[in-house]
Protein backbone atom coordinates (compact mmCIF):
# COMPACT_ATOMS: atom_id res chain seq x y z
CA UNK A 1 0.00 0.00 0.00
CA UNK A 2 2.99 2.31 -0.50
CA UNK A 3 1.23 4.28 -3.24
CA UNK A 4 -2.00 4.86 -1.32
CA UNK A 5 -0.95 8.25 0.05
CA UNK A 6 0.19 9.51 -3.36
CA UNK A 7 -3.03 8.37 -5.00
CA UNK A 8 -5.23 9.75 -2.21
CA UNK A 9 -3.57 13.16 -2.41
CA UNK A 10 -4.12 13.27 -6.16
CA UNK A 11 -7.79 12.29 -5.77
CA UNK A 12 -8.41 14.86 -3.02
CA UNK A 13 -6.88 17.58 -5.18
CA UNK A 14 -9.07 16.55 -8.10
CA UNK A 15 -12.20 16.58 -5.93
CA UNK A 16 -11.54 20.00 -4.46
CA UNK A 17 -10.46 21.41 -7.84
CA UNK A 18 -13.92 20.62 -9.17
CA UNK A 19 -16.90 22.96 -8.58
CA UNK A 20 -19.07 19.88 -8.04
CA UNK A 21 -17.80 19.50 -4.47
CA UNK A 22 -18.56 23.10 -3.52
CA UNK A 23 -21.96 23.13 -5.25
CA UNK A 24 -22.97 19.86 -3.58
CA UNK A 25 -21.92 20.95 -0.10
CA UNK A 26 -23.61 24.35 -0.50
CA UNK A 27 -26.93 22.91 -1.66
CA UNK A 28 -26.78 20.25 1.07
CA UNK A 29 -26.21 22.88 3.78
CA UNK A 30 -28.99 25.13 2.49
CA UNK A 31 -31.51 22.28 2.44
CA UNK A 32 -30.38 20.86 5.77
CA UNK A 33 -30.35 24.27 7.41
CA UNK A 34 -33.90 24.89 6.28
CA UNK A 35 -35.01 21.44 7.52
CA UNK A 36 -33.28 21.77 10.89
CA UNK A 37 -34.70 25.24 11.52
CA UNK A 38 -38.21 24.32 10.46
CA UNK A 39 -38.28 21.14 12.55
CA UNK A 40 -36.74 22.84 15.58
CA UNK A 41 -39.28 25.66 15.60
CA UNK A 42 -42.23 23.35 14.90
CA UNK A 43 -41.39 20.57 17.40
CA UNK A 44 -39.26 22.44 19.91
CA UNK A 45 -37.61 19.13 20.91
CA UNK A 46 -33.89 18.38 21.22
CA UNK A 47 -33.61 15.53 18.75
CA UNK A 48 -32.36 15.09 15.18
CA UNK A 49 -34.27 12.04 13.93
CA UNK A 50 -35.96 13.87 11.05
CA UNK A 51 -32.74 15.70 10.25
CA UNK A 52 -30.96 12.36 9.94
CA UNK A 53 -33.59 11.01 7.53
CA UNK A 54 -33.45 14.21 5.51
CA UNK A 55 -29.64 13.89 5.36
CA UNK A 56 -29.94 10.24 4.31
CA UNK A 57 -32.24 11.12 1.41
CA UNK A 58 -29.91 13.91 0.32
CA UNK A 59 -26.98 11.47 0.45
CA UNK A 60 -28.92 9.11 -1.85
CA UNK A 61 -29.14 11.92 -4.38
CA UNK A 62 -25.81 13.69 -3.88
CA UNK A 63 -23.23 10.98 -3.23
CA UNK A 64 -23.58 9.61 -6.80
CA UNK A 65 -22.88 13.12 -8.10
CA UNK A 66 -19.65 13.17 -6.10
CA UNK A 67 -18.56 9.67 -7.09
CA UNK A 68 -19.56 9.76 -10.76
CA UNK A 69 -16.22 11.15 -11.97
CA UNK A 70 -13.91 8.92 -9.94
CA UNK A 71 -13.31 6.30 -12.62
CA UNK A 72 -15.53 7.47 -15.50
CA UNK A 73 -13.50 10.65 -16.02
CA UNK A 74 -10.21 8.73 -16.02
CA UNK A 75 -11.64 6.22 -18.47
CA UNK A 76 -12.90 9.01 -20.77
CA UNK A 77 -9.64 10.94 -20.81
CA UNK A 78 -7.44 7.83 -21.00
CA UNK A 79 -5.53 8.55 -17.79
CA UNK A 80 -6.79 5.26 -16.36
CA UNK A 81 -4.33 3.61 -18.76
CA UNK A 82 -1.50 5.56 -17.10
CA UNK A 83 -2.60 4.42 -13.64
CA UNK A 84 -3.10 0.78 -14.59
CA UNK A 85 0.26 0.53 -16.35
CA UNK A 86 2.12 1.94 -13.34
CA UNK A 87 3.49 -0.53 -10.80
CA UNK A 88 0.45 0.03 -8.58
CA UNK A 89 -2.01 -2.54 -7.28
CA UNK A 90 -5.63 -2.16 -8.36
CA UNK A 91 -6.77 -2.26 -4.72
CA UNK A 92 -4.63 0.79 -3.93
CA UNK A 93 -6.32 2.74 -6.72
CA UNK A 94 -9.79 1.65 -5.59
CA UNK A 95 -9.18 2.39 -1.89
CA UNK A 96 -7.69 5.81 -2.64
CA UNK A 97 -10.69 6.73 -4.76
CA UNK A 98 -13.09 5.37 -2.15
CA UNK A 99 -11.55 7.35 0.71
CA UNK A 100 -11.36 10.47 -1.46
CA UNK A 101 -14.99 10.00 -2.54
CA UNK A 102 -16.03 9.73 1.11
CA UNK A 103 -14.34 13.03 2.00
CA UNK A 104 -17.21 15.25 0.87
CA UNK A 105 -19.94 13.24 2.67
CA UNK A 106 -17.76 13.26 5.80
CA UNK A 107 -17.35 17.03 5.43
CA UNK A 108 -21.13 17.33 5.09
CA UNK A 109 -21.58 15.24 8.22
CA UNK A 110 -19.05 17.36 10.08
CA UNK A 111 -20.98 20.50 9.17
CA UNK A 112 -24.25 18.79 10.13
CA UNK A 113 -22.67 18.39 13.56
CA UNK A 114 -23.29 22.11 14.06
CA UNK A 115 -26.99 21.30 14.50
CA UNK A 116 -26.16 18.95 17.35
CA UNK A 117 -23.97 21.68 18.82
CA UNK A 118 -26.91 24.13 18.67
CA UNK A 119 -29.09 21.60 20.51
CA UNK A 120 -26.34 21.08 23.09
CA UNK A 121 -25.96 24.84 23.69
CA UNK A 122 -29.65 25.69 23.95
CA UNK A 123 -31.10 22.44 25.34
CA UNK A 124 -30.37 19.08 26.90
CA UNK A 125 -30.64 16.56 24.07
CA UNK A 126 -30.32 12.79 24.49
CA UNK A 127 -26.87 12.33 22.99
CA UNK A 128 -27.16 8.56 22.41
CA UNK A 129 -29.47 8.75 19.36
CA UNK A 130 -27.47 11.69 18.04
CA UNK A 131 -24.19 9.76 18.12
CA UNK A 132 -25.79 6.65 16.62
CA UNK A 133 -27.51 8.75 13.98
CA UNK A 134 -24.21 10.23 12.86
CA UNK A 135 -22.65 6.75 12.82
CA UNK A 136 -25.56 5.50 10.71
CA UNK A 137 -25.15 8.39 8.27
CA UNK A 138 -21.41 7.72 8.03
CA UNK A 139 -22.03 4.05 7.26
CA UNK A 140 -24.76 4.92 4.75
CA UNK A 141 -22.43 7.41 3.06
CA UNK A 142 -19.68 4.79 2.89
CA UNK A 143 -22.05 2.25 1.30
CA UNK A 144 -23.34 4.78 -1.23
CA UNK A 145 -19.79 5.92 -2.04
CA UNK A 146 -18.71 2.32 -2.68
CA UNK A 147 -21.76 1.74 -4.90
CA UNK A 148 -21.05 5.00 -6.76
CA UNK A 149 -17.42 4.03 -7.24
CA UNK A 150 -18.44 0.68 -8.70
CA UNK A 151 -20.89 2.34 -11.10
CA UNK A 152 -18.22 4.84 -12.14
CA UNK A 153 -15.83 1.98 -12.90
CA UNK A 154 -18.27 0.42 -15.34
CA UNK A 155 -18.60 3.33 -17.75
CA UNK A 156 -16.76 6.27 -19.26
CA UNK A 157 -19.88 8.45 -19.03
CA UNK A 158 -20.22 10.35 -15.77
CA UNK A 159 -23.97 10.93 -16.17
CA UNK A 160 -24.57 7.22 -16.71
CA UNK A 161 -22.46 6.46 -13.63
CA UNK A 162 -24.45 8.94 -11.52
CA UNK A 163 -27.84 7.73 -12.74
CA UNK A 164 -26.95 4.05 -12.21
CA UNK A 165 -25.57 4.71 -8.71
CA UNK A 166 -28.62 6.81 -7.82
CA UNK A 167 -30.95 4.14 -9.14
CA UNK A 168 -29.25 1.36 -7.18
CA UNK A 169 -29.15 3.49 -4.02
CA UNK A 170 -32.81 4.49 -4.21
CA UNK A 171 -33.85 0.91 -5.05
CA UNK A 172 -31.96 -0.42 -2.03
CA UNK A 173 -33.42 2.35 0.14
CA UNK A 174 -37.03 1.44 -0.62
CA UNK A 175 -36.75 -2.25 -1.46
CA UNK A 176 -38.39 -3.27 1.83
CA UNK A 177 -41.73 -1.99 0.50
CA UNK A 178 -41.39 -4.60 -2.25
CA UNK A 179 -41.08 -7.26 0.45
CA UNK A 180 -44.79 -7.06 1.23
CA UNK A 181 -45.61 -8.18 -2.30
CA UNK A 182 -43.17 -11.09 -2.40
CA UNK A 183 -43.58 -14.68 -1.15
CA UNK A 184 -41.28 -16.20 1.45
CA UNK A 185 -38.28 -16.22 1.59
CA UNK A 186 -37.94 -13.41 -0.98
CA UNK A 187 -39.79 -10.98 1.29
CA UNK A 188 -37.20 -11.50 4.02
CA UNK A 189 -34.36 -11.06 1.54
CA UNK A 190 -35.86 -7.82 0.22
CA UNK A 191 -36.26 -6.50 3.77
CA UNK A 192 -32.75 -7.53 4.67
CA UNK A 193 -31.34 -5.64 1.67
CA UNK A 194 -33.18 -2.46 2.57
CA UNK A 195 -31.01 0.54 3.44
CA UNK A 196 -33.84 2.25 5.28
CA UNK A 197 -34.55 -0.85 7.39
CA UNK A 198 -30.93 -0.88 8.55
CA UNK A 199 -30.62 2.89 8.87
CA UNK A 200 -33.76 3.48 10.97
CA UNK A 201 -32.36 1.88 14.17
CA UNK A 202 -29.31 4.17 13.98
CA UNK A 203 -31.48 7.29 13.53
CA UNK A 204 -33.73 6.36 16.45
CA UNK A 205 -30.91 5.48 18.81
CA UNK A 206 -30.85 1.67 18.60
CA UNK A 207 -27.44 0.31 17.71
CA UNK A 208 -27.20 -3.24 16.36
CA UNK A 209 -24.00 -4.85 15.17
CA UNK A 210 -25.96 -6.60 12.42
CA UNK A 211 -26.82 -3.18 10.96
CA UNK A 212 -23.19 -2.10 11.13
CA UNK A 213 -22.22 -5.39 9.46
CA UNK A 214 -24.81 -4.83 6.71
CA UNK A 215 -23.34 -1.50 5.65
CA UNK A 216 -19.78 -2.79 5.91
CA UNK A 217 -20.76 -5.80 3.78
CA UNK A 218 -22.04 -3.48 1.06
CA UNK A 219 -18.81 -1.47 1.20
CA UNK A 220 -16.57 -4.55 0.97
CA UNK A 221 -18.66 -6.18 -1.79
CA UNK A 222 -18.75 -3.00 -3.92
CA UNK A 223 -15.01 -2.35 -3.46
CA UNK A 224 -14.21 -5.98 -4.30
CA UNK A 225 -16.29 -5.73 -7.48
CA UNK A 226 -14.55 -2.44 -8.35
CA UNK A 227 -11.16 -4.14 -8.06
CA UNK A 228 -12.39 -7.03 -10.21
CA UNK A 229 -13.75 -4.57 -12.77
CA UNK A 230 -10.32 -2.93 -13.02
CA UNK A 231 -8.50 -6.26 -13.16
CA UNK A 232 -10.76 -7.59 -15.95
CA UNK A 233 -9.19 -6.12 -19.05
CA UNK B 1 22.95 -11.19 -24.90
CA UNK B 2 19.35 -12.49 -24.61
CA UNK B 3 16.64 -10.26 -26.08
CA UNK B 4 14.99 -7.84 -23.65
CA UNK B 5 11.50 -8.48 -25.02
CA UNK B 6 10.34 -11.93 -26.05
CA UNK B 7 6.86 -12.19 -27.50
CA UNK B 8 5.77 -15.75 -28.14
CA UNK B 9 2.61 -16.60 -30.09
CA UNK B 10 0.79 -13.67 -28.53
CA UNK B 11 -2.94 -13.73 -29.24
CA UNK B 12 -5.73 -11.40 -28.20
CA UNK B 13 -9.44 -11.78 -28.82
CA UNK B 14 -11.93 -8.97 -28.24
CA UNK B 15 -15.09 -11.07 -28.06
CA UNK B 16 -15.37 -12.72 -31.47
CA UNK B 17 -12.78 -10.39 -33.07
CA UNK B 18 -9.21 -11.60 -33.31
CA UNK B 19 -7.07 -8.50 -32.77
CA UNK B 20 -3.65 -10.18 -32.49
CA UNK B 21 -3.04 -13.52 -34.14
CA UNK B 22 -0.16 -15.57 -32.74
CA UNK B 23 2.52 -12.88 -33.04
CA UNK B 24 6.10 -13.79 -32.09
CA UNK B 25 8.84 -11.16 -31.94
CA UNK B 26 12.13 -10.63 -30.11
CA UNK B 27 13.53 -7.18 -29.36
CA UNK B 28 17.16 -6.78 -28.36
CA UNK B 29 18.38 -4.44 -25.62
CA UNK B 30 18.97 -0.92 -26.92
CA UNK B 31 17.08 -1.51 -30.17
CA UNK B 32 14.41 0.78 -31.59
CA UNK B 33 11.76 -1.40 -33.19
CA UNK B 34 8.83 0.07 -35.06
CA UNK B 35 5.49 -1.68 -35.32
CA UNK B 36 4.03 -0.65 -38.63
CA UNK B 37 0.56 -1.33 -39.91
CA UNK B 38 -2.74 0.30 -40.78
CA UNK B 39 -5.33 1.11 -38.12
CA UNK B 40 -6.75 -2.10 -36.64
CA UNK B 41 -3.67 -4.16 -37.41
CA UNK B 42 -3.04 -4.99 -33.75
CA UNK B 43 -0.14 -2.61 -32.99
CA UNK B 44 -1.74 -0.86 -30.04
CA UNK B 45 -3.08 -4.12 -28.61
CA UNK B 46 0.43 -5.62 -28.58
CA UNK B 47 1.80 -2.54 -26.85
CA UNK B 48 -1.04 -2.56 -24.34
CA UNK B 49 -0.29 -6.18 -23.48
CA UNK B 50 3.40 -5.39 -23.01
CA UNK B 51 2.56 -2.38 -20.84
CA UNK B 52 0.34 -4.54 -18.63
CA UNK B 53 -2.88 -2.73 -19.53
CA UNK B 54 -4.38 -5.72 -21.35
CA UNK B 55 -4.00 -9.43 -20.75
CA UNK B 56 -3.33 -11.77 -23.66
CA UNK B 57 -5.90 -14.41 -24.59
CA UNK B 58 -3.07 -16.82 -25.39
CA UNK B 59 0.69 -16.80 -25.77
CA UNK B 60 3.23 -15.05 -23.58
CA UNK B 61 5.21 -11.85 -23.46
CA UNK B 62 8.34 -11.49 -21.32
CA UNK B 63 10.34 -8.39 -20.50
CA UNK B 64 13.82 -8.98 -19.07
CA UNK B 65 12.75 -12.55 -18.39
CA UNK B 66 9.63 -11.50 -16.45
CA UNK B 67 6.17 -12.52 -17.60
CA UNK B 68 3.91 -9.52 -18.18
CA UNK B 69 0.93 -11.32 -16.61
CA UNK B 70 2.43 -13.35 -13.77
CA UNK B 71 5.02 -10.71 -12.79
CA UNK B 72 2.82 -7.77 -13.68
CA UNK B 73 4.02 -5.27 -11.05
CA UNK B 74 7.69 -6.08 -11.65
CA UNK B 75 7.41 -5.74 -15.43
CA UNK B 76 5.41 -2.51 -15.16
CA UNK B 77 8.25 -1.07 -13.08
CA UNK B 78 10.62 -1.79 -15.99
CA UNK B 79 8.42 -0.21 -18.65
CA UNK B 80 7.81 3.43 -19.52
CA UNK B 81 4.59 3.72 -21.48
CA UNK B 82 3.18 6.55 -23.56
CA UNK B 83 -0.34 5.64 -24.67
CA UNK B 84 -1.81 6.96 -27.91
CA UNK B 85 -2.91 10.62 -27.66
CA UNK B 86 -0.75 11.07 -24.54
CA UNK B 87 -3.42 11.11 -21.81
CA UNK B 88 -2.34 13.37 -18.93
CA UNK B 89 -3.94 14.95 -15.87
CA UNK B 90 -4.91 18.36 -17.19
CA UNK B 91 -5.55 19.88 -13.75
CA UNK B 92 -1.94 19.31 -12.67
CA UNK B 93 1.09 21.45 -13.45
CA UNK B 94 3.83 19.79 -15.54
CA UNK B 95 6.23 19.33 -12.62
CA UNK B 96 3.44 18.29 -10.27
CA UNK B 97 2.33 15.65 -12.78
CA UNK B 98 5.85 14.30 -13.22
CA UNK B 99 6.37 14.12 -9.45
CA UNK B 100 3.07 12.24 -9.11
CA UNK B 101 4.05 9.74 -11.81
CA UNK B 102 7.52 9.35 -10.28
CA UNK B 103 6.00 8.49 -6.92
CA UNK B 104 3.72 5.93 -8.57
CA UNK B 105 6.81 4.35 -10.10
CA UNK B 106 8.16 3.88 -6.60
CA UNK B 107 10.78 6.66 -6.52
CA UNK B 108 11.57 8.15 -3.12
CA UNK B 109 10.96 11.83 -2.44
CA UNK B 110 14.64 12.64 -2.98
CA UNK B 111 15.00 10.41 -6.05
CA UNK B 112 11.86 11.73 -7.65
CA UNK B 113 13.07 15.34 -7.50
CA UNK B 114 16.30 14.44 -9.32
CA UNK B 115 14.55 12.22 -11.87
CA UNK B 116 11.94 14.87 -12.63
CA UNK B 117 14.55 17.59 -13.13
CA UNK B 118 16.53 15.28 -15.43
CA UNK B 119 13.42 14.46 -17.47
CA UNK B 120 12.46 18.15 -17.68
CA UNK B 121 15.92 19.01 -18.95
CA UNK B 122 16.09 16.12 -21.41
CA UNK B 123 12.72 16.90 -22.98
CA UNK B 124 13.29 20.69 -22.83
CA UNK B 125 10.28 21.32 -20.61
CA UNK B 126 11.90 23.94 -18.40
CA UNK B 127 9.84 26.88 -19.61
CA UNK B 128 6.52 25.07 -19.00
CA UNK B 129 7.40 23.31 -15.75
CA UNK B 130 4.73 25.23 -13.79
CA UNK B 131 2.14 25.48 -16.58
CA UNK B 132 -1.08 23.48 -16.23
CA UNK B 133 -0.98 20.40 -18.45
CA UNK B 134 -4.40 21.34 -19.87
CA UNK B 135 -2.91 24.55 -21.29
CA UNK B 136 -0.03 22.85 -23.14
CA UNK B 137 0.24 22.54 -26.91
CA UNK B 138 0.08 19.09 -28.47
CA UNK B 139 3.85 18.97 -28.89
CA UNK B 140 4.52 19.80 -25.25
CA UNK B 141 1.90 17.28 -24.09
CA UNK B 142 3.69 14.57 -26.06
CA UNK B 143 7.01 15.58 -24.52
CA UNK B 144 5.53 15.54 -21.01
CA UNK B 145 4.16 12.07 -21.73
CA UNK B 146 7.60 10.85 -22.76
CA UNK B 147 9.16 12.58 -19.74
CA UNK B 148 6.87 10.63 -17.38
CA UNK B 149 7.75 7.41 -19.21
CA UNK B 150 11.47 8.05 -18.59
CA UNK B 151 11.02 8.36 -14.81
CA UNK B 152 12.50 5.39 -13.00
CA UNK B 153 14.91 4.73 -15.88
CA UNK B 154 12.88 1.92 -17.49
CA UNK B 155 14.51 -0.78 -19.62
CA UNK B 156 11.74 -0.61 -22.20
CA UNK B 157 9.99 2.47 -23.57
CA UNK B 158 6.70 1.90 -25.34
CA UNK B 159 5.50 4.77 -27.51
CA UNK B 160 2.14 4.47 -29.23
CA UNK B 161 1.89 6.79 -32.24
CA UNK B 162 4.14 9.45 -30.66
CA UNK B 163 4.00 11.80 -33.66
CA UNK B 164 0.22 11.74 -34.06
CA UNK B 165 -1.26 15.20 -34.37
CA UNK B 166 2.07 17.04 -34.30
CA UNK B 167 2.99 19.73 -36.79
CA UNK B 168 6.03 19.12 -39.07
CA UNK B 169 8.47 20.96 -36.81
CA UNK B 170 7.24 19.09 -33.74
CA UNK B 171 7.50 15.79 -35.65
CA UNK B 172 11.16 16.47 -36.45
CA UNK B 173 11.84 17.36 -32.79
CA UNK B 174 10.03 14.24 -31.58
CA UNK B 175 12.04 12.03 -33.95
CA UNK B 176 15.19 13.53 -32.48
CA UNK B 177 14.02 12.82 -28.93
CA UNK B 178 13.18 9.20 -29.78
CA UNK B 179 16.44 8.54 -31.62
CA UNK B 180 18.31 10.04 -28.66
CA UNK B 181 16.73 7.42 -26.42
CA UNK B 182 18.08 4.54 -28.52
CA UNK B 183 20.93 2.66 -26.90
CA UNK B 184 20.06 3.82 -23.38
CA UNK B 185 16.61 2.28 -23.60
CA UNK B 186 14.96 -0.31 -25.75
CA UNK B 187 12.17 1.43 -27.64
CA UNK B 188 9.04 -0.05 -29.17
CA UNK B 189 7.20 2.51 -31.24
CA UNK B 190 4.11 2.25 -33.41
CA UNK B 191 3.07 4.23 -36.42
CA UNK B 192 0.84 3.82 -39.42
CA UNK B 193 3.09 6.20 -41.35
CA UNK B 194 5.87 4.44 -43.27
CA UNK B 195 8.23 7.40 -43.36
CA UNK B 196 8.04 7.89 -39.62
CA UNK B 197 9.08 4.33 -38.77
CA UNK B 198 11.81 4.44 -41.39
CA UNK B 199 13.36 7.49 -39.74
CA UNK B 200 13.00 6.31 -36.14
CA UNK B 201 13.48 2.54 -36.02
CA UNK B 202 16.38 0.10 -36.39
CA UNK B 203 13.98 -2.67 -37.36
CA UNK B 204 10.41 -2.65 -38.46
CA UNK B 205 7.75 -5.29 -37.78
CA UNK B 206 4.93 -5.13 -40.30
CA UNK B 207 1.47 -6.09 -39.06
CA UNK B 208 -1.78 -6.55 -40.89
CA UNK B 209 -5.05 -7.91 -39.55
CA UNK B 210 -3.38 -8.89 -36.29
CA UNK B 211 -0.69 -11.00 -38.00
CA UNK B 212 3.00 -10.29 -38.16
CA UNK B 213 3.95 -10.31 -41.85
CA UNK B 214 7.67 -9.82 -41.41
CA UNK B 215 10.47 -8.10 -39.52
CA UNK B 216 13.06 -6.15 -41.49
CA UNK B 217 16.16 -4.15 -40.66
CA UNK B 218 15.81 -0.50 -41.59
CA UNK B 219 18.92 1.05 -40.14
CA UNK B 220 21.50 -1.44 -41.38
CA UNK B 221 23.14 0.58 -44.15
CA UNK B 222 21.58 -1.69 -46.73
CA UNK B 223 23.05 -4.84 -45.25
CA UNK B 224 20.64 -7.65 -45.99
CA UNK B 225 19.09 -5.92 -48.99
CA UNK B 226 20.87 -5.96 -52.34
CA UNK B 227 20.23 -4.68 -55.82
CA UNK B 228 21.65 -7.04 -58.46
CA UNK B 229 21.78 -6.19 -62.18
CA UNK B 230 22.24 -9.33 -64.20
CA UNK B 231 22.21 -10.36 -67.86
CA UNK B 232 20.34 -13.61 -68.25
CA UNK B 233 16.79 -14.96 -68.44
CA UNK B 234 14.51 -14.08 -65.56
CA UNK B 235 13.92 -17.76 -64.73
CA UNK B 236 17.64 -18.50 -64.64
CA UNK B 237 18.43 -15.49 -62.46
CA UNK B 238 15.59 -16.34 -60.03
CA UNK B 239 16.68 -19.96 -59.81
CA UNK B 240 20.32 -19.01 -59.29
CA UNK B 241 19.76 -16.36 -56.61
CA UNK B 242 17.04 -18.25 -54.73
CA UNK B 243 19.41 -21.23 -54.33
CA UNK B 244 21.95 -19.15 -52.41
CA UNK B 245 21.92 -19.97 -48.71
CA UNK B 246 20.45 -17.14 -46.65
CA UNK B 247 18.43 -15.56 -49.45
CA UNK B 248 14.87 -15.06 -48.34
CA UNK B 249 13.26 -13.37 -51.32
CA UNK B 250 14.17 -12.42 -54.88
CA UNK B 251 12.04 -10.00 -56.83
CA UNK B 252 12.40 -8.39 -60.23
CA UNK B 253 12.63 -4.63 -59.80
CA UNK B 254 12.97 -3.58 -63.43
CA UNK B 255 13.17 -5.47 -66.71
CA UNK B 256 15.51 -3.60 -69.09
CA UNK B 257 15.52 -5.92 -72.08
CA UNK B 258 14.61 -9.51 -72.88
CA UNK B 259 17.60 -10.87 -70.95
CA UNK B 260 18.61 -7.97 -68.75
CA UNK B 261 17.03 -6.98 -65.42
CA UNK B 262 17.54 -5.50 -61.99
CA UNK B 263 16.60 -7.70 -59.05
CA UNK B 264 16.09 -6.99 -55.36
CA UNK B 265 17.40 -9.63 -52.99
CA UNK B 266 16.39 -9.85 -49.30
CA UNK B 267 18.87 -11.93 -47.40
CA UNK B 268 19.96 -12.70 -43.86
CA UNK B 269 22.03 -9.91 -42.46
CA UNK B 270 25.03 -12.24 -42.30
CA UNK B 271 25.00 -12.50 -46.09
CA UNK B 272 27.80 -10.78 -47.93
CA UNK B 273 27.80 -9.54 -51.46
CA UNK B 274 30.61 -11.94 -52.44
CA UNK B 275 28.43 -15.02 -51.99
CA UNK B 276 25.81 -13.59 -54.30
CA UNK B 277 28.38 -12.53 -56.89
CA UNK B 278 29.98 -15.96 -56.89
CA UNK B 279 26.61 -17.65 -57.36
CA UNK B 280 25.70 -15.44 -60.34
CA UNK B 281 29.04 -15.91 -62.02
CA UNK B 282 29.08 -19.62 -61.19
CA UNK B 283 25.72 -20.03 -62.94
CA UNK B 284 27.18 -18.61 -66.13
CA UNK B 285 25.24 -15.34 -65.89
CA UNK B 286 26.73 -11.89 -66.48
CA UNK B 287 26.90 -9.78 -63.33
CA UNK B 288 26.62 -6.10 -64.25
CA UNK B 289 26.11 -4.57 -60.81
CA UNK B 290 25.77 -5.68 -57.19
CA UNK B 291 25.31 -3.17 -54.40
CA UNK B 292 23.62 -2.87 -51.02
CA UNK B 293 20.16 -1.36 -51.44
CA UNK B 294 18.49 0.65 -48.73
CA UNK B 295 15.18 -0.96 -47.74
CA UNK B 296 12.27 0.61 -49.58
CA UNK B 297 9.79 0.31 -46.78
CA UNK B 298 6.86 1.45 -48.84
CA UNK B 299 7.49 -1.20 -51.49
CA UNK B 300 8.07 -3.83 -48.83
CA UNK B 301 4.85 -2.92 -47.04
CA UNK B 302 2.84 -3.06 -50.25
CA UNK B 303 4.42 -6.36 -51.24
CA UNK B 304 3.82 -8.03 -47.86
CA UNK B 305 0.28 -6.77 -47.53
CA UNK B 306 -0.59 -7.83 -51.09
CA UNK B 307 0.88 -11.28 -50.40
CA UNK B 308 -1.30 -11.46 -47.29
CA UNK B 309 -4.35 -10.43 -49.33
CA UNK B 310 -3.63 -13.18 -51.88
CA UNK B 311 -3.24 -15.72 -49.08
CA UNK B 312 -6.50 -14.63 -47.50
CA UNK B 313 -8.29 -14.83 -50.86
Amino acid sequence: MKHFGTLLLKEERAIFASPIAYATVTVYLLLMGYTFTAILFLNRTGELVRVFFQAAVLFLLMVPVITMRLFAEERRTGTLELLLTSPVKEIEIVLAKFVAGLTIPVLMLGLTGSYAAVLGIYGEPDWGPIYSGFLGLLLLAAALTAIGLLASGLTSNQIVAAVVAMGVGILLWMIDTLGYLLPEPLDAIATHLSLVAHFTPFATGALFLSDVGFFLNIVVAALFLSVRTLARR
Amino acid sequence: MPPLVVIDRLTKWYGPWLAVDSVSLDVGAGEVVGLLGPNGSGKTTILRILSGYLRPSAGTARIAGLDVVNDALLTRARVGYVPEDAPLYGSMGVREFLVFMGRLKGLTTRAVAGAVEAAIERLALGEVRHVLVAKLSRGYRQRVAIAQALLGDPDLLILDEPTNGLDPRQIIEMRGHIRALAGEHTVLVTSHILGEVERIADRVAILLGGRLLGVHAVRSGGLGHFRVRVRGSEEAVHACLARVAGVQRVSLERQVGADHGTYLVDANESMVEGTLAAAVVGAGLVLLELAPAPLDLEALFLRLTSEKDKTSA
